[in-house]
């Protein structure tokens, strides 16, 4: 372990100078971030996805390099130009995606790639089971040297990847988004541990954006919204309701023009819906909605909080443990997605990369992929080139696809472009209910303008939309009514979005609110059942 | 059918399940090792041919069947690291390097012989066979004390070097997995690459010393083939065992052990076939026999497997439910 | 990176391919060619290169110089018809990304079916062989539902059990020749003739080709280059395996049955092979006699990769492939290099075009080039 000899306490063993951080791809990540950690704090580092504090923290562990701006470790100046000069300088970092081999032992997981030898040529197994059984008891993270790491739970997992960084000489922890993955057992004893450490003289950041336990733990807290700093403040100084408004909010306003919905009759149906995951996790708790014809039903909610599983069970990328699911009376659950999209649902999905296209294909092959069965594209065994070729220029001229022809590959165009091919797709084959899970995340602001007015329009036109988003300007500007998902609950239901404030939103996204059953239950629409 | 279990139950048959497994377990250890760390080397027919070759070559020339062993293995290295250069640093296909290397090393090895034959000897020659003789083969090995044992001495004893060399490795491969650090880098690199390069192992290195060791086990298997199984090297000798050894990894579970049992089922199966067309059944009809019960094998073990899995949903489905009732 | 440009890599890249793997053949054929000296050495490494890249298609004689012979390019259409059956099969089959093997197989079992109809199924003229290749191909498809169905269901590496069926194959075949169905009259194991209604017709009259066997078979081939490539390319199921073959998840998601595609892929592939092994005997011989696997899989392997998957590539891709085995016979007939050098060459050329990164640093230089133009076009439309 590297003693303390420079700074006393309460000074900075880190210093994060104007930071800017800008991508490849002409993202700006980080715009003159200023971050510092305290020796032996507790410190929070919060914000909404994308606002930039996993990029900060990859540069401050060395897996990214600032684009300018200064890093002081310990007083001295750093070019942290790997994960391996972050750790001979004190600094550990607990990912979020475990870095962990699961057939391989707690022991054996320690100790890689700083294995122990015995006789020149054997792992020394006694060596690294006792000093695993060393440092867990010195620390008081309880963990069993010799199970096997897919054997153990989610928080003993996490307490081998906190001793891996502390029998590397991390005085520094950086935790991304710990509790993510724990229950509430978990979550507590992870804190009782974090106190623990913080006692004996270890700096911790904790990124989060839960605001009780930032409240309980930590003692300074960072904002960030949009790649900057919203402040540093004393976590006693502050109120949920400050932090909330901090966090969560926008910068400009923008006013998307669209008449008052007229709601037709049920299209999705949701009753009940309970996923828990192998974790043994509950991701969803009895969520019961409806969709109705020519209205968008928005989904808010921090990222995480169960609205990525509820698209995978209504679109049978994964099965709920109960509850039902129905288009149109029909049950949904577990069918193929053939058949689902038989019954008029599209779903433009998440991971556009994964899902949503073919990107060795071309673009004309990516637009067809879900109807190159139908009649109308088809002459006899052979294809119907001429439709295939009209119905390809209609879309990509009507959602103005930026392309050199029909034929380019989907892989070459820019994000924005690759999104709407997926949603002139999606959107283009008569559908009864869109799907739309994070639409525009990432895209440039033309495509993202042009995909919310589609939206709006089809909407008008009779179809029912479900919008999952996380991005609140978006949400609250389309939804006509909203839903805010909080921890795998309803927390809320708005059944108009005009009203609404930032303030209230943050509110129930963070968990600080929540509305009673009745007031949830109104989003069923048919209440006999 | 009786008469036929007796002829069975002699100690040359088990003797010759061990003989016929060797080069098996040799190239099974091999695609054990790799698959550990994460890819397929679906080259080891062709390595094989290509060590086969070479081996019985240079102990004709160095007149030692030392030297030509060492060249087997030697080649089995160069060329699987050759391999690697195209898979990792070219990012070729793993599954298509593999198949252009088993390519070569069928007509490339029948090239390669009657060249050198031809440069040296004066004539090109299409095998090796009447180069090499009784001693420029790997010797047999007698195990005193072992060899008195009625039955048991006559099943053990007698092997050539390598076959014993062959279950050997299956143990040092073991160990090798699983109590040194190498093992231990190449069984993360294979399961969690990103885990192991974030504590500073280098995946490259641990990727190409899998390959390397492949390749030197498929160097004393090409070196079985030629300089102990048969007395020299003749076109597409190894047939298909680089394959089977595939299926043997497959089937034994990616371990050692499991690997090394599916080799004894295929020489079984193979002694077998040996011991049907010695009572005069075609031998064409009895060849087969070790494919078929490849392709047998692979379904068994899919079965077991896709039921296991089974039952682990079916558990976790109770799990949760439980979880559920408790909430 | 334009159209233009992309083209231009593409040749430039084949191009370069060949040239290492010609590099590799000359080294080659200079360590086993003739000669005491060097200088003689060297001069018999220029006539074996000479009658390996010339000599299929132009006599070299010393009285009459070269002349070009219409008998040895008719040799080499002949050659491809096997191989582009099998360099089809592999070409549907790998565009579902699915490594079956088992070509080489099929096309052994597909000419011993044919056969085994030509000989004991009397049929009208024209219509017999037209039965025993559509039969032959048919057994090879059913049989490639072994491998497909226990992909699917058990996920059962297809390679490995293909690979084992090529043997299964080989075997059986032999065991069934030797024990049942050889003629015993005859000095070797071969079949009875097969009866003359099943023959497939040269094209023109034999004669005009002095001896070549260009039957109708290379007709069917190319018929056959022009239906795969109408169905992967114009049809629904091709579109579907193509689709699979870059990305499963998102043909899952957009509907497709991906299962039985992928079974459709094998089976068609299976079909095409054992149709080429029927097209091959009827054409070329007139008993079974084929006691070892044929190794036009293998070729038709490297022939899809050549293809990059594209059916209407596989025909000049199969004519190189039998352009350079013809000249490795010839060479090996007047040059004394042995010539099996073609496997050695087939597997050079195979690696270089299947690396993804060779020459991926000058692509590069010429994808920002495009894109630097581009940003000019751009800017210079904006000013404008």
């Amino acid at each position: 372990m590297p003693d303390e000899k420079t700074s006393g306490p309460g000074e900075y063993v880190v210093q994060m100078k104007q930071i800017t951080k800008i991508y490849a791809n002409g993202a700006a990540a980080n715009r003159g971030v200023d971050f510092n950690l305290r020796r032996g704090e507790i410190h929070a580092l919060m914000g909404e996805n994308g606002a930039g504090k996993s990029t900060l923290m990859k540069m401050l562990f060395g897996l990214e390099q600032p684009t300018s701006g200064e890093i002081f470790v310990n007083g001295e100046k750093l070019v942290l130009s790997s994960p391996s000069v972050a750790i001979a300088h004190g600094i550990g970092m607990v990912h979020q995606h475990f870095m962990l081999v699961p057939s391989l032992s707690v022991a054996e997981n320690m100790v890689l790639g700083m294995v122990p030898h015995k006789s020149g040529i054997f792992i020394d197994k006694a060596k690294a089971v006792e000093l695993t059984r060393a440092y867990s008891e010195k620390f008081n993270l309880h963990v069993d040297p010799e199970a096997k790491v897919m054997d153990i739970p989610v928080g003993m997992k996490q307490k081998v990847e906190i001793l891996k960084a502390l029998v590397r000489g991390a005085r520094i922890l950086i935790m991304d988004e710990p509790t993510a993955v724990l229950t509430t057992q978990e979550t507590a004893e992870l804190f009782v541990e974090l106190k623990n450490l913080k006692k004996q003289g270890y700096t911790i950041v904790f990124i989060s954006h839960k605001l009780n336990e930032i409240m309980e733990i930590t003692d300074r807290l960072t904002i960030m919204r949009k790649g900057k700093s919203m402040g540093v403040y004393n976590t006693k100084d502050v109120t949920k309701e400050e932090i909330s408004r901090l966090m969560v909010g926008r910068d400009v306003v923008l006013s998307l023009q669209k008449d008052k919905a007229v709601p037709g009759d049920t299209v999705l149906r949701v009753r009940h819906l309970e996923y828990i995951n192998e974790w043994n996790k509950k991701m969803l708790n009895d969520i019961s909605f409806d969709v109705r014809r020519g209205e968008i039903l928005g989904i808010a909610g921090v990222e995480g909080n169960g609205q990525k599983e509820l698209v995978d069970m209504l679109f049978n990328f994964n099965t709920p443990n109960a509850g039902s699911a129905s288009v149109n009376g029909k049950s949904i659950l577990g069918l193929p997605q053939q058949k689902i999209r038989e019954l008029g649902v599209a779903l433009v999905p998440e991971d556009r990369m994964l899902y949503g296209i073919a990107s060795g294909a071309s673009i004309e092959e990516n637009v067809i992929s879900d109807r190159s069965g139908e009649k109308r594209f088809n002459k006899g065994p052979l294809f119907n080139m001429k439709a295939i070729h009209a119905e390809a220029d209609r879309l990509i001229k009507e959602y103005t696809v930026l392309c050199k022809s029909r034929s380019q590959q989907v892989g070459m165009l820019s994000g924005g472009n690759i999104q709407k091919v997926v949603v002139a797709r999606e959107f283009s084959n008569h559908p009864i209910l869109i799907l739309a899970d994070q639409p525009t995340r990432g895209i440039d602001v033309g495509a993202t303008e042009f995909i919310r007015k589609k939206l709006v329009e089809l909407s008008r036109s009779g179809i029912a939309v479900l919008l999952v988003s996380a991005d609140l300007n978006e949400v609250m500007e389309l939804s006509d009514s909203l839903i805010v998902m909080h921890n795998g609950s309803i927390a809320a239901y708005f059944e108009d979005t005009a009203g609404l404030t930032d303030e209230i939103m943050g509110e129930y996204m963070l968990g600080l609110k929540k509305q009673s059953a009745e007031e949830v239950r109104r989003v069923c629409h048919d209440q006999e059942t | 059918m009786l008469n036929f279990l007796k002829m069975l139950a002699t100690p040359e048959f088990f003797y010759s399940i061990i003989r016929i497994s060797a080069p098996i377990l040799f190239a099974t250890l091999a695609a054990v090792v790799v698959e550990k760390a994460g890819f397929a080397n679906i080259g080891l027919e062709g390595l094989m041919m290509f060590a086969a070759l070479s081996g019985s070559l240079v102990s004709y020339y160095a007149g030692s069947w030392f030297w030509g062993f060492l060249a087997a293995l030697a080649t089995g290295v160069i060329m699987s690291l050759v391999m690697g250069f195209f898979a990792f640093k070219l990012k070729t296909d793993i599954i298509l390097v593999g198949i252009a290397v088993n390519m070569m090393g069928s007509g490339g090895t029948l090239f390669l012989c009657k060249v050198i034959t031809n440069l040296t000897e004066g004539k090109a020659m299409a095998s090796t066979t009447g180069l090499i003789t009784r001693s420029l083969c790997i010797p047999d090995i007698t195990i005193p004390l072992l060899n008195q044992i009625p039955f048991l001495g006559r099943v053990l004893s007698g092997h050539n070097l390598l076959t014993y060399l062959a279950f050997l490795f299956c143990l040092l491969t073991s160990l090798m997995l699983y109590k040194t650090p190498l093992g231990l880098n190449i069984r993360a690199v294979g399961e969690n690459p990103d885990a192991a390069a974030s504590v500073g192992v280098s995946v490259m290195k641990i990727r190409y010393t899998a390959m390397a060791f492949s390749g030197l086990m498929s160097g004393f298997g090409g070196a079985f083939m030629s300089m102990a199984y048969a007395q020299g090297w003749s076109l597409d000798m190894v047939s298909g065992r680089g394959f089977i050894a595939l299926a043997a990894q497959a089937m034994g579970g990616g371990e050692c052990l499991g690997g090394m049992l599916s080799a004894l089922v295929f020489g079984f199966a193979q002694a077998l076939g040996i011991k049907f067309s010695a009572i005069g059944l075609d031998s064409n009809l009895a060849s087969p026999i070790p494919y078929a019960v490849t392709i047998l094998g692979l379904v068994i073990f899919a079965l077991v497997r896709s039921s296991r899995i089974r039952k682990q949903h079916s558990a976790a489905a109770l799990a949760k439910g439980k979880a559920k009732a408790e909430s | 990176m334009t159209r233009k440009r992309e083209i231009r890599f593409i040749i430039i890249r084949s191009l370069v391919a060949i040239c290492i793997a010609l590099l590799v053949a000359t080294l080659l054929i200079f360590i086993s060619a003739g000669g005491d000296t060097f200088h003689e050495k060297l001069e018999a490494t220029g006539e074996a290169l000479r009658q390996m890249l010339i000599g299929p298609l132009f006599r070299m004689s010393k009285k009459k110089g070269t002349s070009f012979e219409l008998k040895r390019l008719a040799d080499i259409l002949a050659a491809m018809i096997p191989t582009i059956f099998t360099g089809l099969s592999v070409c549907i089959m790998f565009s579902a990304n699915q490594f079956n093997l088992g070509a080489e197989g099929g096309i052994m079992l597909g000419a011993f079916v044919s056969a085994m109809v030509a000989i004991y199924v009397p049929m009208p003229a024209g219509l017999h062989a037209v039965v025993a290749v559509l039969i032959g191909g048919a057994v090879v498809a059913i049989l490639m539902l072994l491998p497909a169905l226990l992909k699917t269901k058990l996920s059962v590496s297809e390679m490995v059990c293909s690979l084992m069926l090529n043997y299964i194959i080989m075997y059986v075949i032999k065991f069934l020749m030797n024990t049942y169905l050889a003629d015993k009259s005859r000095g070797q194991i071969m079949s009875y003739p097969f009866r003359e209604t099943s023959a497939i017709a040269p094209i023109v009259n034999n004669t005009t080709f002095s001896g070549a066997k260009l039957t109708w078979g290379f007709v069917v081939a190319i018929v056959a280059v022009i239906l795969c490539g109408l169905f992967m390319y114009r049809s629904r199921w091709g579109y579907a395996i193509r689709m699979i073959g870059i990305n499963q998840a998102f043909a899952g998601y957009s509907g497709m049955k991906v299962g039985s595609v992928i079974v459709l892929s094998q089976v068609l592939g299976g079909f095409l092979a054992g149709a080429g092994g029927g097209v091959e005997m009827l054409g070329r011989y007139t008993s079974f006699s084929w006691s070892a696997l044929p190794g036009y899989g293998w070729t038709g392997i490297t022939i899809a990769i050549l293809a990059s998957n594209n059916p209407y590539m596989v025909p000049l891709a199969a004519f190189f492939m039998a352009y350079l085995s013809k000249g490795c016979d010839l060479m090996a007939t007047y040059a004394k290099v042995p010539a099996q050098l073609i496997d050695i060459i087939q597997g050079v050329i195979f690696l270089f075009f299947a690396a993804e990164q060779f020459l991926a640093k000058y692509r590069q230089k010429l994808v920002v080039k495009s894109a630097e133009e581009e940003i000019a076009r751009l800017n210079l439309n904006k000013e404008g």
